[in-house]
């Protein structure tokens, strides 16, 4: 019996992206997971490091990997013809960049943990580029979840107690906003707890200021589609 | 939602296929057709964009390739090749894409990048040699990108998931459908097409020389632009694969699972392990510690400077 995905991926995801040579799962791939570290951080990074699976410490050179993950963690897009210059503009930006090897299980081969540090704040991801410039992210600060930065998402960092969903989710209904889907996860009762939305139109600014305000919320952080 | 060619087939029967994958992107994806149409146009631009910047060639980052779209133009232009304008087109251009994506420019990842020569290939050289509106080609884009979407349902769609059928296999696939589609073909003859030109990539293996996608990706995408080409050809003319497409892609799946990992664009098996192709990958490999020393070198110096700057 064959797998099945539980979502259809769209024709332009298919027939796409658009990109910078020369590998979609090595290149575009990775460039829009390091883009992915550096919208959930949501401020200049300082530093990155970047920890490969080893299927992916093999072969990442010579598909410019390292230039695409640096590129999408400074904000490029992968289609940005300046993605091969990217190690050498971030260097200039003043980023410490640094790429380890590090075997991250049963997962799939071209899987990278990403840490990435700001001024104010630092972020986590572990993910991995399926294919053809799709990605999973199935990790956010230690958090379990399935990101695939294809549509507008809502993350949300709190503490684990009874209504918060509902709470949540009442606020974005306010909005005539339709979720696609939710996903939660916690460390243990009543502690750390994450929640991801996943939405079909964005959220305004207001209903995040809204959600933000909400008690026991630590952070609340509203991600557009990742192109 | 579409879960199947079988699916697709009773309901696509006496429609425009173009028409049924843009419907149901809408109802899935919610972005709307004229949305879908307007994007590929942009990305059959930058497909051409490939093809007249490609053949002129030049140095792979690997340097191991790069000249094939020149020398094949040469022959082309100077009436030197021997097969009708159609086939040698179809490969010319398949090459310029893949010479591009080498170079690290910007190409159209179709369904990848490391087989994104193929589409472009076929679909650009039809549409000039017998003349079709380019707006029929967008639809073909269309056609092509939703056959790989339901593809993609079972199978993930990279050389390091099931080795090269899962990518230039089903890149040729799509690429057959949608000629198919051009030429006038319904449902059915598209659907045929895939499988035809799918069934007959599968087993092969993703074995890159030195990890890169030059040997034998480059020269592998013009052969299998042919491929999916007479794929498309057997199709219209009514053959059917014995073989239901369901069925071919599951067999792709089991198949991919299977292979042995040195197989599945590890650079550990195969043409990568040859005596000529482990030599380059070990130059490739010295080469890159000492451009990586060369640029840990230059960081110490400028760190260097700026201590300097800061005691002086």
């Amino acid at each position: 019996m064959t797998v099945r995905h539980d979502r259809k991926v769209s024709i332009l995801d298919v027939m796409g992206p658009v990109m910078v040579g020369p590998s979609s799962s090595h290149t575009a791939g990775t460039a829009r997971l390091g883009r992915v570290a550096r919208e959930i951080l949501d401020e200049d990074p300082a530093t990155v490091r970047f920890f490969l699976h080893p299927p992916l410490a093999a072969t990442y050179r010579g598909h410019g990997s390292d230039f695409a993950l640096v590129g999408g963690s400074i904000g490029l897009n992968v289609d940005d013809p300046r993605i091969p210059e990217a190690i050498r503009i971030a260097e200039q930006m003043g980023v410490n960049i640094e790429f380890k090897d590090e075997d991250l299980g049963e997962v799939h081969p071209n899987t990278v943990r990403i840490e990435i540090e700001g001024k104010t704040r630092k972020a986590e991801i572990v993910g991995s580029s399926i294919g053809g410039g799709v990605i999973e992210v199935f990790n956010i600060n230690g958090f379990q979840t399935r990101f695939k930065g294809d549509s507008p998402t809502l993350l949300l960092f709190y503490r684990d107690r009874p209504g918060m969903i509902s709470e949540v989710t009442r606020i974005i209904a306010e909005e005539g906003i339709n979720i696609a889907s939710l996903y939660c996860s916690r460390k243990q009762r009543g502690k750390d707890a994450f929640m991801q939305i996943d939405v079909d139109s964005p959220i305004s600014d207001a209903a995040l200021g809204r959600i933000t305000a909400m008690k026991d919320v630590s952070e609340a952080r509203y991600l557009d589609r990742i192109p | 939602m579409i879960e199947s060619f079988a699916q697709l087939e009773t309901i696509a029967k006496d429609r425009d296929l173009a028409e049924v994958f843009l419907e149901t992107d809408e109802e899935e994806h919610g972005i709307p057709g004229e949305q879908i149409l307007e994007a590929l146009r942009k990305r059959r631009g930058v497909m051409l964009d490939c093809v007249v910047r490609g053949k002129s060639g030049g140095q792979s980052m690997g340097k191991l390739v790069g000249n094939e779209a020149k020398l094949l133009n040469e022959a082309f232009q100077s009436g030197k090749t021997f097969l009708d304008p159609l086939t040698v087109k179809a490969e010319l251009y398949a090459l310029s894409v893949m010479g591009e994506n080498s170079r690290m420019g910007v190409i159209v990842a179709a369904p990848t990048a490391g087989a994104g020569g193929i589409v472009p290939g076929m679909l650009l050289a039809l549409e000039e040699e017998r003349k079709i509106d380019p707006e029929k080609t967008v639809r073909a884009l269309v056609v092509a990108g939703g056959i790989g979407s339901i593809i993609a349902l079972s199978a993930n769609i990279s050389g390091a998931a099931g080795g090269c059928q899962n990518e230039v296999g089903v890149a040729s696939s799509m690429g057959a459908a949608a000629v198919a589609y051009m030429m006038g073909g319904n449902t059915h003859h598209s659907i045929q097409a895939a499988a035809i030109a799918l069934k007959n990539t599968l087993g092969l293996v993703c074995d890159p020389v030195g990890g890169l996608v030059e040997v034998p990706c480059v020269k592998r995408n013009a052969l299998f632009a042919v491929h999916g080409l007479t794929a498309a050809q057997l199709a219209l003319a009514g053959v059917d694969s014995i073989i239901p497409m369901d069925e071919i892609v599951e067999a792709m799946v089991r198949i991919g699972r299977s292979l042995p990992r040195g197989l599945r664009e590890t650079a550990e098996g195969g043409l990568a392990t040859t005596l000529t192709g482990a030599a380059i990958g070990q130059r490739l490999k010295e080469e890159a510690n000492q451009r990586r020393a060369a640029r840990a070198a230059e960081r110490e110096r400028i760190a260097q400077e700026r201590k300097k700057g800061v005691t002086s």
